[in-house]
C-alpha cells in the first residue's frame, strides 16, 4: 500500500503565501518532514490564488474570493488533482489531504470570513474571523471526487497562522490522520 | 502589508518529482520554495494540465522578480519550454550543481 500525501502549494513553496504570510524563507518544515518520517510520497498541490489573484494579491476573506469565476478556476485545478489522486484512492493507498486552516481557498475545518471586507484595501485591525468550514479549492475538490464516486480523503487543515498555534497540538493532529 | 514584509526567499525551484526527495534538503537551506513537476505514471492529459499550471505559476513568479531556476534531468524541459513561450516567458536557468 502506497502511502501518498496531498498537500497545499505553499507548504512547500512559502512564495506562494500573500505578502505577509510567509512563516519561513522556503518551505513549512514540521510538516514536510512528519510526512518523510513517516514514508509519504508527496504531491504538491496547485496554488489557485497565485495563479488568479497573482503574487501581489491582497489578504482575502472566503466571502471575497466565492465568485462564480474563482470556483470554475479551482474546478479545473480540482480535476487535475483528482485526477492524480484517483488511481490511489481506488487503489485502497493511504492519501492524506493536508491543509491551511487560515486560508479561503486550502481551509479544510476553518476558513476566514469577513462579510464586511469590500472596497479600498485598508481594513486596518484585521477583523477576520475564523469560521468553521472548507475552503473553495478543497469544496471543488470534494464535488470533483464525488462525481467520481470517491469521498475526500483523510485530512486536516495547518493551523501556523493561528493566535493560539500549538505545535505539539499540531503534530498530533498530524499524526492521527497518518498511518 | 506590503512587498518584503515576511521572510520569504523570492526563490523558486521547479523539481522533477523523480530529484524532490533528494534536493529537499539542500534547497531549503538555500531558501528556495519548490514547485513539483508531474510525476511518472500519469496519462498524457494529465501530465499536460500538471505543467500548464506550473507554466502559469512561474510566469506570475517571475513577473513578479522571483527568482525560478529548473533542476528537471530533462524529462519535462521541452514541454514546460513550450507552456512557459505560450506565456511569454523565456527558458529557466537550470539549479546550478554546487554541492
Amino acid at each position: 500500500m502506497a502511502k501518498v500525501a496531498f498537500l497545499a502549494h505553499c507548504l512547500l513553496n512559502q512564495n506562494a503565501k500573500v505578502e505577509g504570510g510567509a512563516k519561513t524563507p522556503a518551505m513549512w518544515r514540521p510538516v514536510v518532514d512528519l510526512l518523510r518520517e513517516r514514508g509519504y510520497t508527496l504531491r504538491q498541490l496547485p496554488c489557485p490564488e497565485v495563479a488568479f489573484g497573482g503574487a501581489r494579491r491582497f489578504w482575502g476573506v472566503r466571502e471575497q474570493f466565492d465568485t462564480p469565476l474563482y470556483r470554475r478556476h479551482c474546478r479545473r485545478l480540482a480535476k487535475l488533482v483528482a485526477a492524480v489522486m484517483e488511481p490511489h484512492l481506488r487503489a485502497g493507498d493511504d492519501v492524506v489531504l493536508i491543509g491551511i486552516d487560515s486560508s479561503p481557498t486550502m481551509g479544510i475545518s476553518f476558513t476566514p470570513s469577513a462579510p464586511h471586507w469590500a472596497g479600498k484595501p485598508d481594513v486596518g485591525e484585521d477583523d477576520s474571523v475564523l469560521v468553521p468550514g472548507e475552503g473553495i479549492l478543497v469544496e471543488e475538490l470534494e464535488a470533483e471526487l464525488a462525481e467520481r464516486g470517491l469521498p475526500l480523503p483523510k485530512r486536516t487543515g495547518i493551523r501556523h497562522w493561528f493566535a493560539d498555534y500549538d505545535p505539539d497540538e499540531e503534530r498530533r493532529r498530524l499524526e492521527s490522520v497518518l498511518a | 502589508m506590503t512587498l518584503g514584509s515576511d521572510p520569504r526567499g523570492r526563490r523558486v525551484a521547479v523539481v522533477a518529482d523523480s530529484l524532490l526527495e533528494g534536493l529537499l534538503d539542500r534547497l531549503d537551506e538555500e531558501g528556495y520554495g519548490v514547485i513539483q513537476l508531474p510525476p511518472a505514471g500519469l496519462d498524457d492529459e494529465t501530465t499536460a494540465l500538471w505543467l500548464e499550471q506550473v507554466a502559469e505559476h512561474v510566469a506570475e513568479f517571475r513577473r513578479n522578480g522571483y527568482e525560478v531556476v529548473l533542476a528537471d534531468g530533462g524529462v519535462h524541459a521541452a514541454a514546460l519550454e513550450r507552456a512557459l513561450a505560450g506565456l511569454g516567458v523565456g527558458d529557466l536557468p537550470p539549479l546550478d550543481d554546487r554541492r
